[in-house]
């Protein structure tokens, strides 16, 4: 069985900065893996070791996404192989033209059972790029599983919605995009650590994949990145005894209308 | 423009469509068009959509019922867009109008913005507004593209109400074979009591600081006490599985504005916070006098929440009116 896991590095948003017109700013910001794609990763690592076959993780970006730390963290959570497509036109893509990019570059990776994705990405979160990748290919595409069983080679999901969780059959090859608590990621050891840096490593640019300049074109303007509105606060801590403070608290909220 | 500027609504929840016809209507005066809601299920449902304001109805008759999924409609809708071009399709943002939206889009060779907090018209341009980096920031973009792809929350727009006269502009559309089905096995409902946090006035609000599941009846007697909602951060919800998930609050859950907010437990991650912070007022209850949630409140108690929130019950309880 061979799964392709797609992931997309982005800048950790811890590293944020607010510049003072209120503008924000990810120049300085680290780049890291985010845990949706783990999960996804790790949900492929469990099939493949119950089924035989072998996990490829994918992304493009960036020269950022290139980086040797990263790499080495991605092959380190179980990959058996790794395929970047490496542009800086790709910085700060959108769904539409992740998707396609990813797309083409799935078709030169060859014959594949199942695509996985996580449940979106640290950045954007736009939680789409599995389902477009997978109407691209034109094969059976769904988000939301929570679960991936293998029975006589076909996949038994489960997929949360909000209100049921649907048991679905479908045939393979299939694009999932898994939820956030289907599987735990592992903590990589270190044998798996050494032996990412010896995993082989195929990186791409969009003209090896056939990719042509107006697939990157982007389809929407993006006018300002602000940080969010921020509201004042009263900031009082309620001090004393925790029967006092509790007091404090039951009449503020009372001279306030609030009860 | 003229024949760019209707603007089509589609969710598989009713009440999801109304708020969706509602937004619609609102833009509709900047558009100058008509709007139209694209109906998967029975005549009834059809006929609700013009009872709450869209001018035509295109309605697909799902003779099986809820044994076919509503992502079906994928192909017929994507056909629809295409020969008529609508300006703008607002579909609901649950997990199914996410894989719809997704799905059409790819078809069309275009994007979507997901769950947008607020569309505007600017110059004849729509403007977008949604969150980016888990509420860390705030994204403006306007979409480009004969027709534009957007999802919307629940709370994001107001239904206008079942206020229309019935009759109006049903369109029966013809179904295009979907190229792949999958097989549905069974289908478990979950046990969740529905809750709609959006129009909760008081909320109480669980963190990870609350230790153990049967704790939560302190915060249930709270609850009680303030006549306020349940609502709890993601990974009570997700992950410890101890609430239903229509109950956490943050960027990819409720957007809430309470008169009041409790946070029990809750250390304020940016990613819950955003969906809380525009309540008019913020309590916290906390350990951890560093705790981030506690640069947001207006009224702080920090110490154990096992002695103070039982306290907090009791005087609330006991208060004189």
């Amino acid at each position: 069985m061979n799964i392709i896991v797609c992931y997309k590095p982005t800048p950790d948003a811890s590293d944020i900065v607010v510049r003072a017109d209120g503008s924000i700013s990810v120049e300085r910001a680290e780049w890291i893996l985010s845990p949706f794609d783990l999960q996804a990763v790790e949900a492929g690592m469990r099939l493949a070791e119950a089924a035989g076959g072998k996990v490829m993780a994918l992304s493009v970006g960036p020269r950022q996404i290139s980086n040797s730390k990263l790499k080495k963290d991605m092959l380190s959570r179980g990959p058996d192989e790794l395929y970047l497509v490496v542009d800086d036109a790709l910085a700060g893509a959108d769904t539409a033209v992740t998707a396609r990019v990813l797309t083409q570059a799935v078709r030169k990776m060859g014959s594949f059972d199942l695509i996985l994705f996580g449940e979106g990405s640290a950045d954007l979160y736009f939680q789409q790029v599995g389902l477009q990748v997978g109407e691209l290919l034109c094969i059976p595409t769904l988000n939301a599983i929570s679960k991936i069983d293998l029975e006589d080679g076909r996949l038994v999901v489960e997929r949360s919605l909000e209100d049921e969780i649907e048991v679905l059959e479908t045939s393979m090859p299939a694009a999932l995009s898994v939820t956030t608590d289907i599987a735990l990621p592992r903590l990589p050891s270190l044998k798996e650590i050494l032996k990412a840096s010896k995993k082989p490593v195929t990186e791409w640019t969009l003209t090896d994949i056939d990719v042509q300049g107006g697939t990157v074109k982007a389809h929407s303007e993006i006018v300002a990145v602000q940080a969010p509105p921020h509201v004042e606060r009263k900031k009082v801590v309620l001090e004393g005894k925790p029967a006092e403070a509790v007091q404090s608290l039951v009449d503020a909220l009372q001279k306030e209308g609030i009860l | 423009m003229a024949e760019f500027s209707e603007i089509w609504v589609f969710s598989e929840k009713p009440s999801f469509t109304a708020e969706l016809i509602g937004g619609g209507r609102s833009l509709l005066p900047a558009v100058g068009g008509r709007l139209t809601a694209v109906i998967y299920g029975s005549r009834e449902k059809a006929e609700e959509a013009i009872q709450y304001g869209a001018d035509r109805v295109l309605w697909l008759e799902n003779p099986l019922g809820s044994e076919v999924p509503v992502e079906n409609i994928v192909p017929t809708l994507a056909r629809q867009i295409e020969d008529q071009k609508p300006r703008l399709v607002l579909i609901g943002t649950t997990r199914r109008g996410r894989a719809v939206a997704g799905r059409l889009a790819a078809r069309l060779g275009t994007t979507v913005i997901t769950d947008v907090n607020q569309l505007t018209y600017q110059d004849g341009e729509l403007l977008a507004r949604h969150m980016i980096f888990g509420g860390g920031a705030v994204r403006l973009e306007k979409p480009r593209g004969e027709t534009i792809l957007a999802t919307a929350g629940l709370g994001v727009f107001v239904s206008p109400g079942l206020g229309h006269p019935a009759g109006g502009d049903i369109q029966k559309i013809e179904l295009v074979e979907p190229e792949w089905q999958v097989t549905l096995r069974d289908r478990k409902v979950r046990m969740a009591a529905p809750v709609n946090l959006v129009a909760a006035r008081k909320i109480v609000c669980v963190g990870r600081g609350v230790g153990k599941k049967e704790d939560l009846s302190l915060v249930e007697d709270l609850a009680r006490a303030l006549n306020a909602e349940i609502a709890c951060t993601r990974p009570i919800a997700e992950g410890l599985n101890w609430l239903p998930r229509e109950r956490y609050i943050g960027v990819s859950g409720a957007q809430v504005r309470p008169d009041l907010y409790v946070g029990v437990g809750v250390s304020g991650q940016v990613q819950h916070t955003v969906g809380m912070s525009m309540s008019r007022m913020v309590v916290a209850i906390n350990k951890d006098a560093n705790a981030p949630i506690f640069s947001q409140t207006d009224y702080s108690l920090v110490g154990d929440l096992y002695t103070l929130v039982p306290l907090l019950s009791e005087a609330l309880k006991n208060r004189k009116p």
